[in-house]
């Protein structure tokens, strides 16, 4: 896929999520990682640490949506459409494999069990490069996290892609 | 376990934070694979992974991120990270050790905030890295 027909994904909408941050997916997420920080479980310990609320692991809003968005209480204005998709679908039609390159979060904030979240998703780069006579395509995408109550930004999330083919 | 508070004061350019050790198992990717909603069968199924010409089942590039952010936080306290990255460069196999490292590689005060640049990396026995990165931590100041 050429630069331009790449680039012609870049700026385009791809997600709008509303999120609820649970305690009890938290405390899990926290076990998985290897983490036994009473922090993550009891707001005892977070209050201790000086928290406000129990605060989650640094990579838990890369599953945030797994735990916490709710069919009924999804945004209206939903993007239609699915950028990533219109270039991922016609490389893997012709092999390859996908491979998460990269994953990046800017913290304005902690994220804490209570918050409620809603998440827009772009393109934010898309190019090919040539690697050892394999062409390699980057898909950048940009999730900005917001408090639903005061619109400050949470977190933000960047997911590289790479298409090996 | 966290430790105690860690200050601005306590942490200089070229400081090392404990390394931290885990041997990757099967079980770590099955509780991974539920904790995050992400079956991919490449990381619980073995019989679809061999297959597929894989050796084994191998981890979640996001595990080794987790993993290697809790060794973070274990360093500079729970909420106080405001930017982490990392590149995913090998796979991780179960029966690995994997080993943090994480390196304070500058201080700055910046808007205010007391800040601390870290780079971060996991490697397993034989030195591949699996994971490198970098984070940024505001550290709360004695004075």
């Amino acid at each position: 896929m050429s630069d331009d027909e790449l680039s012609k994904i870049i700026g385009k909408p791809m997600s709008k999520s509303r999120v609820v941050v649970e305690r009890g997916p938290v405390a899990n997420f926290a076990t998985a990682v290897c983490d036994s920080n009473r922090v993550y479980r009891d707001p005892r310990a977070a209050a201790e640490a000086g928290l406000k609320a129990i605060p989650v692991p640094p990579t838990y809003p890369f599953v945030m949506q797994t735990w916490g968005e709710f069919a009924e209480e999804q945004p209206a204005d939903k993007p239609t459409g699915n950028p990533m998709g219109e270039v991922i679908g016609p490389l893997m039609a012709k092999g390859g494999i996908i491979l998460h390159g990269e994953q990046e979060f800017i913290y304005h904030r902690p994220v804490f069990v209570g918050d409620v979240l809603v998440g827009e998703g772009h393109v934010v780069d898309a190019y090919a490069k040539e690697s050892k006579g394999k062409t390699m395509t980057f898909l950048v995408t940009e999730t900005v996290w917001r408090d639903e109550a005061t619109s400050e930004p949470v977190v933000t999330s960047r997911f590289n892609l790479i298409h090996r083919g | 376990m966290a430790e105690a508070t860690r200050y601005y004061e306590d942490v200089e350019e070229g400081d090392e934070a404990p390394a931290s050790s885990h041997t990757l198992t099967r079980t770590d990717l099955v509780r991974y694979a539920g904790a995050s909603g992400d079956y991919n069968p490449m990381h619980h199924d073995e019989v679809l992974a061999t297959a597929a010409g894989q050796p084994s089942v191998f981890g979640h590039g996001m595990f080794s991120m987790g993993l290697l952010g809790t060794a973070l936080t274990d360093y500079v306290g729970p909420g106080n990270l405001t930017h982490y990255k990392v590149r995913f460069s090998r796979q991780t196999w179960p029966g690995e050790e994997l080993t943090t490292k994480i390196v304070v590689t500058g201080k700055r005060v910046e808007d205010g905030r007391n800040l601390v640049d870290l780079e971060c990396s996991l490697a397993n026995g034989d030195g591949e890295v699996k994971v490198v990165g970098e984070a940024t931590a505001v550290l709360p100041s004695k004075s």
